[in-house]
């Protein structure tokens, strides 16, 4: 995941390496999502990486959903 | 005393992560088994273990921890400093990671993925005061584990 200046930027980039664009998310909803993926204490002995569905609700809580979010193994 | 392979790998992730968070980067094979009193080919496995459960990223060729998401073991281009270290994230998204884990004040120096001008995000009271920029994902979250060092 890159930072970009701006949305004119991402899309200059991804003609210049013939990359298919992505997503992008506004700085703060990048933050709410570190934080909401970080916020566990990784030295805890309990400590487990979250679910699919754990992740899925992190990821909507910061305002991404659809089938590019969607992390649940194909049917 | 170690009794088993899970009870290992919790005393392994909990020392790699006791030494990155107060060192801003993981730590070594050799230092991890000097810590926890454990011989090489046992850590090895261990890491080897952990990062089949995609909780650490290792370098394919030394098998030495490469990620211990959110740290980088190496220089990156997502700079985080706080006012006692610096280190760095993998990507944007754990550079603020690390930011949260940490619950200090830092500073985030990278720059733009397209034409290289230099970015600052800064972060107090864990409250972000950059409000510019946006990041890209190029991948689906599906496929964020195919290769997760170009992620």
């Amino acid at each position: 995941m890159l930072l970009f200046r701006s949305e004119e930027h991402v899309d200059r980039w991804c003609k210049a390496w013939r990359m298919e664009r992505g997503a992008t998310l506004t700085l703060a909803q990048q933050w709410q999502l570190a934080q909401a993926w970080y916020s566990a204490d990784r030295q805890d002995p309990l400590w487990r990486r979250k679910t699919v569905d754990e992740t899925e609700a992190a990821l909507a809580a910061a305002g991404l959903t659809g089938p590019f979010w969607n992390v649940s193994p194909p049917a | 005393m170690i009794q088993s392979n899970d009870d290992l790998d919790r005393r392994v992730r909990r020392l790699v992560y006791d030494v990155a968070l107060r060192r801003g980067a993981p730590p070594t094979l050799a230092a991890t088994a000097d810590g926890l009193g454990a011989s090489s080919p046992q850590i090895a496995a261990s890491f080897q273990r952990l990062a089949a459960g995609r909780v650490l990223v290792l370098a394919p060729d030394s098998g030495e921890i490469l990620m211990a998401n959110p740290f980088s073991a190496v220089p990156t281009p997502f700079l985080v400093e706080f006012d006692d270290y610096s280190c760095y994230g993998n990507c944007i998204w754990d550079a603020m990671g690390i930011v949260a884990m940490r619950g200090r004040d830092a500073s985030i120096k990278t720059s733009c993925g397209d034409c290289g001008a230099p970015m600052e995000v800064r972060i107090l009271s864990q409250t972000l005061h950059s409000p510019r920029g946006v990041a890209h994902y190029a991948l689906p979250a599906q496929r964020w584990w195919d290769d997760i060092v170009f992620n």
